[in-house]
């Protein structure tokens, strides 16, 4: 359980500390396998919560779970102060989740435009027609630096634009929370740095993020605190500069042999 | 079943890009308000035969443009459309000989029993995803000709049952071709009108969204299992609407030919052929297998069944999107090779 009054609140940013995303004792079970097991969360507005781990370490699960994706076995979730604890993902998209998957979702036989339209027709606070939908569209395509690209089919993009889409996708819901499921992977060095421009824009905007991430260094660059992940419960959780020094993290990671004590 | 859409991801830009051409939003509404007044013009021309079979060709646009939108714009290919058709037709057998109501009361009735049938069904049915659903439906079409055959009081069994349609206790008297050609045009336009409708619409865009990603789809909001439910009414509706109309005009109706899983194939070959998830692509299917079945009846009477079979698996090899798809990606792409074609499908 973090409060969120353990961490500083970034320079220049107002925050409300009263958290928009709350679980408590999330729990996941695949028959025999407990994927994600007691965790507690609370992510105030204008916050990011990184959230790392080895494979297999349940970090997917754990956005399913939120977005509904998945049903907790045990543990509640609470988004701005309502119970949405396995509740279907339209219905969290309405109380203002977004979500980008780890796998890139585009709706391939729509443009790039449509895509995103989507969205804006049946998020939170709808759209009503297609024509509005797509103006709406074509804002957030060119903010996540998509602006032009509308007419293409998604399978026209590269792999750095899919992200793109993906990530215009989730914000052309409008939301408070977003979860971010490796929106990273597969980007080049020099494609990442404007990527966590955007994602730090969009907390300082006051959106919740919950960033899930491989590249530790581009979770330490924009989190607020970070939650690690073993074997689906909370190894530790903190300010990312304590959280990666710490051994267990290391352990964790890459393995016994590692840590410090082992190697002096 | 993969439909057309689902195949555009492997189309991995051999060519650049080039900016789709917006056609004038005013032109596929007169395209088609034109071709209503064509096919009503067309009918003095045509003698009494004939005219049957443009108003047969007319109910299989129905049954396409409906079996299209649940298994081409939502990707749920549904076997037991059939189900529907049947359902239709004798909910008006029943209404008409039993409750002596009259066809234009009993017609709206039946798509409406169809369309809540659909929904009653679908709620579990929906679940289901690809061949499980495909199978399911499949078997709730036969499970609805076995209740029918086991019924004969109500429904005349296997034996068929006769709509009274001359005379003083018919409720409504035959329409005669003329009026059947009219009815079935009619309806044909409305279901065109309504898939178009839909297809602009929020409920199109949560349909092919639903089609491509369901999980993508509720992230972003969409109540999948409204949007499907819904769809799989509407493509009932319009089924029950056709089925209950062909049992007027034929007359006598029996279940093996109302239940007949042909009439299901066809719709489906329809949709494929013509291009699943357009709005004209059904249209175009149903027209396109109609005329063609036609000429190969008038001149190659015994082949007939076989060369159509050829024909189809061979517009299936070379435009496994379907024609409209087709058109649509060689004007984008412009490449109109049937051999580029295929490579991009990958087949």
């Amino acid at each position: 359980m973090t409060e969120p009054e353990a961490t500083p609140p970034t320079a220049g940013t107002a925050t409300d500390e009263s958290p928009v995303l709350r679980t408590e004792g999330l729990e996941r079970r695949f028959g025999g396998l407990l994927a994600v097991s007691g965790v507690d969360l609370a992510l105030p507005p204008g916050r990011t919560l990184g959230v790392i781990g080895p494979n297999g370490a349940g970090k997917s699960t754990l956005v399913n779970l939120i977005s509904g994706h998945l049903k907790p076995t045990a543990g509640t979730v609470h988004v701005g102060g309502k119970d949405l604890t396995g509740a279907r993902p339209w219905r969290v998209a309405h109380a203002g989740v977004a979500r980008t998957f780890q796998i890139v979702k585009p709706f391939r036989g729509l443009t790039v435009a449509d895509n995103v339209a989507v969205a804006a027709m049946f998020g939170p606070s709808p759209v009503r027609t297609p024509a509005h939908a797509r103006r709406e569209a074509a804002q957030v395509l060119e903010r996540v630096g998509l602006g032009g690209r509308g007419d293409v089919p998604p399978a026209e993009l590269s792999v750095a634009d899919a992200r793109r889409l993906e990530l215009a996708k989730a914000l052309a819901l409008r939301p408070r929370v977003l979860l971010l499921d490796e929106v990273l992977a597969g980007l080049r060095p020099a494609e990442i740095d404007p990527a966590l421009r955007l994602i730090d824009e969009l907390r300082r905007d006051g959106l919740a993020v919950l960033i899930i991430e491989h590249i530790i260094q581009a979770i330490a660059a924009i989190s607020d605190e970070v939650l690690v992940l073993h074997h689906g419960t909370v190894l530790t959780q903190g300010p990312p500069r304590q959280v990666l020094s710490d051994e267990r993290v290391v352990e964790a990671y890459l393995g016994h042999r590692y840590t410090r004590k082992n190697r002096s | 079943m993969e439909t057309s859409t689902a195949a555009a991801g492997t189309g991995q830009g051999e060519k650049a890009p080039v900016p789709r051409g917006r056609r004038p939003a005013w032109l596929p509404w007169a395209v088609g308000a034109v071709a209503v007044l064509a096919c009503l013009g067309l009918q003095s021309q045509l003698y009494s035969g004939q005219e049957r079979t443009v108003t047969t060709v007319f109910m299989f646009v129905t049954l396409a443009v409906g079996w299209n939108l649940i298994g081409g714009f939502t990707g749920y290919a549904c076997f037991g459309q059939v189900g529907f058709f049947g359902l239709g037709a004798y909910t008006t057998v029943v209404l008409m000989v039993h409750g002596d109501l009259s066809f234009w009361v009993a017609w709206p009735i039946s798509a409406v029993v169809a369309a809540v049938f659909a929904a009653a069904i679908g709620l579990p049915l929906l679940r289901l995803k690809g061949h499980y659903f495909a199978v399911a439906t499949l078997g709730v079409a036969e499970g609805l000709r076995e209740l029918v055959t086991n019924v004969p009081r109500w429904t005349g069994g296997g034996a068929g049952i006769t709509i009274p349609s001359t005379g003083a206790k018919a409720p409504t008297l035959w329409l005669g071709n003329d009026g059947f050609y009219l009815l079935f045009l009619g309806l044909g336009a409305v279901s065109a009108l309504v898939a178009a409708l839909i297809s602009r619409g929020r409920t199109g865009y949560a349909l092919r969204a639903i089609n491509q990603d369901e999980d993508a789809a509720a992230a972003l909001g969409i109540n999948t299992t409204w949007a499907k439910t819904v769809a799989f009414g509407m493509s009932a509706a319009l089924t029950g609407a056709a089925g209950s109309a062909y049992a007027f005009q034929q007359v006598t109706i029996y279940p093996e030919r109302l239940f007949d899983v042909n009439i299901t194939v066809l719709m489906v070959v329809m949709v494929v052929i013509g291009g699943s998830g357009t709005v004209s692509g059904p249209i175009l299917g149903a027209l396109g297998i109609a005329v063609v079945s036609e000429y190969l009846r008038q001149h190659f009477a015994q082949w007939h069944s076989f060369t159509l079979g050829v024909l189809i698996i061979v517009a299936v090899i070379l435009l496994p999107q379907g024609l409209v798809n087709f058109v649509r990606d060689a004007v984008r792409m412009r490449d109109f090779s049937l051999l580029s074609n295929v490579r991009r499908y990958r087949l």
